[in-house]
């Protein structure tokens, strides 16, 4: 029996008899319709067919949604997210949470930056330089004032005393860092000098000669960089401003060596006669 | 006598301590008092001899300081 070329539906031959005409018609009919649909399996608005590994057989592929565009999956066409499916919201950014995945980054909050968290992107807070009170310390009637168990923590102190008083006149203001009372200082404050090239035993504050219970709103900062360095010898500056037993206000500014490689976690502010009973002593760590 | 007081505050802790110097503390402050005493006389020292110089040469410390600018 003759068939067609293309789909090989069956058709009468030329000396097939007319009175198997209708049969033979049936026939056709039903290869075409199975053949059609076979083509044709859409049966849902915005299906698309493509070919199957069956010969002249179609598969059905359905609409997918909104924003997905069409990709390849196992070598047939398959919807996916897309850039555009991918991206929800004002601000998304879009990066691969691994090789071909496209995956959405929400925007972070005013002040992030975006960094890198477990290797891939993300928004954090960057980290900037701040400043931490470790300690406030009242100045009592005492000749020496210590703050110790200092925090490593940071990169530099910052040493605030303000407010401060000696009791009695022409009293001597000196600073020890660590306890030390060995000869590993040595300081330079407006035309002062150590003096001594194997050092001296303290740092003498600005006006040390001359502070006296007249002195009154003074104001010291001592900053030491690198203050916890286990192999390098300390530095420091100083800035104060402070009044004299002759009523002028005075203010100075001066630095520091301090020889030791022990990092610094205390700080003495010492009055050769007591201090009065006023000011404060904030240690401020700085990062 | 009585020994000058100290105060310690461990910024760790919070914990403030104010009490009497011990020995070495004692004997570093005695040390310490010593040093400032010289300090004092040298510097009290200077300030005579630069009146002397002064007086020699007829000036009042304000014309000097203005002298010096």
């Amino acid at each position: 029996m003759a068939t067609t070329t293309n789909y090989g539906w069956t058709t009468p031959d030329d000396t097939a008899l007319v009175k198997d005409g209708a049969s033979a018609i049936r026939t056709l009919g039903t290869s075409v319709d199975t053949t059609t649909k076979n083509l044709n399996p859409s049966t849902t608005l915005g299906d698309i067919e493509y070919r199957s590994s069956t010969a002249n057989t179609n598969t059905r592929l359905g609409i997918g949604s909104s924003g997905q565009a069409l990709t390849v999956v196992a070598g047939v066409p398959s919807w996916a997210a897309s850039a555009t499916s991918t991206l929800t919201t004002t601000g998304d950014s879009l990066y691969a949470s691994s090789a071909n995945t496209l995956a959405r980054l929400g925007i972070g909050s005013t002040g992030q930056v975006l960094t890198v968290a477990g290797g891939v992107p993300s928004w954090a807070t960057p980290a900037s330089g701040s400043m931490t009170l470790l300690s406030t310390t009242n100045i009592t009637a005492t000749t020496t004032i210590t703050v110790s168990s200092i925090s490593s923590s940071y990169t530099s102190l910052q040493i605030l005393i303000e407010n401060f008083k000696a009791s009695g006149d022409n009293s001597a203001v000196t600073i020890r860092l660590n306890g030390d009372t060995g000869n590993n200082y040595s300081w330079n404050i407006r035309q002062n000098t150590s003096g001594a090239t194997a050092g001296v035993s303290s740092i003498d504050a600005p006006g040390s000669m001359g502070l006296d219970n007249v002195n009154d709103n003074s104001v010291y900062v001592v900053d030491i960089p690198f203050y916890t360095s286990t192999s390098a010898y300390k530095t420091g500056s100083i800035i104060t401003g402070w009044q004299q037993n002759d009523g002028y206000w005075y203010s100075a500014n001066g630095n520091f060596g301090y020889k030791s490689t022990s990092a610094i976690s205390s700080f003495s502010w010492i009055c050769s006669t007591n201090w009065a009973a006023q000011g404060t002593i904030k240690v401020y760590g700085v990062k | 006598m009585a020994k000058p007081e100290i105060t310690i505050h461990n910024s760790e802790t919070n914990e403030i301590v104010t009490r009497e110097m011990n020995a070495s503390e004692f004997a570093q402050y005695k040390l310490d008092q010593e040093q400032y005493k010289a300090k004092q006389a040298e510097a009290e020292a200077k300030l005579i001899a630069r009146q002397a110089i002064l007086d020699r040469i007829g000036l009042t410390g304000d014309e000097l300081k203005t002298i010096l600018g």
